[in-house]
């Protein structure tokens, strides 16, 4: 397993697209030490591996498929409503490609 | 008395009888919210409360929902209405459609009259991370004391009686532990008994939808209005709804009743045991056999790990959405990414981003699988090991939480078995997604506490009988804030 340090948590971080202080660092990496010890306790459990992961509490059956119905998409202007920065009817970013 | 006081069985009879309109409980119910010193709302829905009330002319006999006001945890998707979930990052969103459990309560002709406050994403069980700032327990005027969460804000709107009902969201207690730490009902039901498009996703392998109501018959009475399969949810089952309010009534005579004792045994609280013995009692005298089953105690001790991995593994890629570009506060940026990294570290608060970081560090390929394979392989021996219980036994019955709504500085060993197994048994819950519903069973320093039931997999019937017969015994219905200091 990886080792905690305040680089590795920063850089968990800047890939998830935020970042924190110091401070906020040093709080988690201290929050890591009980929650590493916490899951060491899963670690612990005799023939842990031998079991299948769940996923989801049952398995729930799909057996209905929606109507083949035409409907209306989402109009433009209410897809767009939440953004704040619109031109032209799309949202503008920074360029991406050269 | 007001007949915002009565629970929504009653107040149903006395709008058919006329005695009141929608109009003057939506009126009422605003003004209650509005008073309410507890920061329990994100925005009220006076507008929307009052069109929606003023066109409810005849009332609707076989419709218990009719003209009756509530509230709504601002993580369900309401159409044209702000929607947050308590966290900057969502300041300004409005959804295009509405929640399908918002819908059918629109359908049965319901008055929303606000949204409540959360703790941030629902990812919390304090109700103190939300951006307005913690939520205040009624039941302690200094403001001393939490009521949970993360349905802080619904909590309090049914305990002070501002309305009989409100929605909430539950994926690990965030319904059924405020329930007990503000003497209500608070109801999850099985895991794809009711519909959760629209509510947004926390950690949706755990997530489900619930409520609070001031009795059990109110919460029978809401589960034949919210739940079904939906066509927008492909998580949500088939299985036909029953008449949870007729079979209410049935007795338990011979219904098997299973106590684990690793978790009794850790809670040190003299008058939650006493009143938890007190219900167990009661039960057995109604014809129910109660028996203490064990469980190991090691095992006990990772639910909460075992929760916290999973549940941030979960968050960190569901949330990945919030990017300060197609909703959210927008900033400068020389690239996506410096617009998507300076919208979500403001928009974000400390915990969220913890949160996030553990469910990532748990994600990372060196990791992977000691922690979140490892997580989900002890999830199903968990979840084996409660239905291998419930083979044998009709129902589990426990006390809610290890005592009262702590303080908010009140910081526990997180490493006692108090804080890993008494404190977040109700987990169980939702890593079986099996149906599970908090009743108050006592109070110490007048401060309330509850008891929980959980049953088999869409055996919501049998778990409701049971809660009820734990109300019958102790009276504690239509328990409020108001009711307690009378």
């Amino acid at each position: 397993m990886k080792e905690i340090n305040k680089s590795v948590l920063k850089s968990a971080s800047n890939s998830l697209l935020f970042d924190m202080t110091d401070e906020q660092y040093a709080v988690l990496e201290k929050e890591f030490t009980i929650l590493l010890k916490q899951m060491d306790l899963i670690g612990q459990t005799q023939g842990i591996d031998d079991l299948e992961p769940m996923t989801f509490p049952f398995d729930v059956a799909t057996d209905s498929l929606r109507e083949d119905v035409p409907s209306e998409p989402l109009p433009r202007d209410v897809a767009l409503q939440n953004a704040k920065d619109v031109v032209d009817g799309q949202i503008k970013l920074p360029k991406v490609v050269g | 008395m007001s007949y915002l006081d009565l629970t929504l069985a009653d107040l149903h009879q006395a709008l058919v009888a006329k005695k009141v309109t929608p109009l003057q409980l939506a009126a009422e119910a605003l003004k209650r919210a509005k008073a309410n010193g507890d920061n329990a709302f994100e925005r009220f829905m006076e507008n929307e409360a009052f069109a929606i009330a003023s066109a409810l002319k005849e009332p609707e006999a076989n419709n218990p929902f009719w003209g009756i006001p509530f509230v709504i945890k601002d993580n369900f998707s309401t159409k044209g209405i702000e929607t947050t979930a308590s966290s900057n990052i969502l300041n300004g969103y409005i959804p295009s459609f509405d929640a399908t459990v918002v819908a059918r309560l629109l359908a049965a002709h319901a008055v929303p009259i606000a949204k409540s406050t959360l703790d941030e994403l629902a990812m919390g069980g304090s109700g103190t991370t939300g951006h307005k700032g913690p939520t205040f327990n009624p039941y302690d005027p200094k403001h001393e004391r939490m009521i949970g969460g993360s349905s802080c804000g619904s909590a309090v709107s049914v305990c002070a009686n501002i309305v009989p009902f409100a929605l909430g969201s539950d994926t690990g207690d965030s319904v059924r532990k405020p329930a007990s730490f503000a003497g209500l009902v608070g109801f999850k039901p099985t895991w794809g008994r009711i519909s959760r498009f629209g509510l947004f996703p926390f950690a949706p392998s755990l997530d489900h939808v619930g409520y609070f109501t001031r009795s059990v018959e109110d919460a029978a009475l809401a589960l034949a209005v919210i739940a079904g399969s939906d066509i927008e949810d492909a998580t949500t089952s088939h299985k036909q709804i029953e008449d949870y309010t007729r079979l209410l009534k049935k007795d338990i005579k011979g219904v098997k009743i299973a106590v684990i004792s690793e978790v009794v045994e850790t809670i040190r609280n003299k008058a939650v045991i006493a009143a938890f013995d007190e219900t167990l009692t009661a039960l057995k005298k109604q014809g129910a056999i109660v028996s203490y089953v064990s469980l190991d105690k090691q095992m006990l001790e990772t639910i909460f790990p075992t929760y916290l991995t999973l549940c941030c593994a979960e968050a960190t890629s569901n949330n990945a959405n919030l990017d300060g570009i197609k909703f959210g506060p927008r900033f400068e940026g020389k690239t996506y990414q410096e617009v998507m990294l300076k919208a979500r570290t403001a928009g974000f608060s400390e915990l969220i981003k913890r949160r996030f970081v553990i469910g990532s560090f748990a994600l990372m390929r060196e990791n992977q699988d000691v922690l979140f394979l490892r997580a989900q392989k002890n999830r199903r021996k968990i979840v084996n090991a409660v239905n291998a219980i419930l083979k044998d036994h009709d129902v589990i019955y426990l006390p809610a939480a290890p005592g009262i709504a702590p303080k908010f500085l009140e910081s526990g060993d997180r490493l006692s078995d108090t804080y890993l197994i008494a404190d977040n048994h109700l987990v169980l819950g939702n890593f079986s997604g099996l149906p599970s519903i908090t009743i108050p069973i006592g109070f110490e320093d007048k401060m309330p506490f509850g008891g929980n039931v959980m049953g088999r997999a869409f055996e919501e019937a049998l778990v409701l009988q049971v809660a009820e017969k734990i109300e019958n015994a102790t009276g504690y219905r239509n328990l409020s804030v108001k009711a307690v200091n009378l």
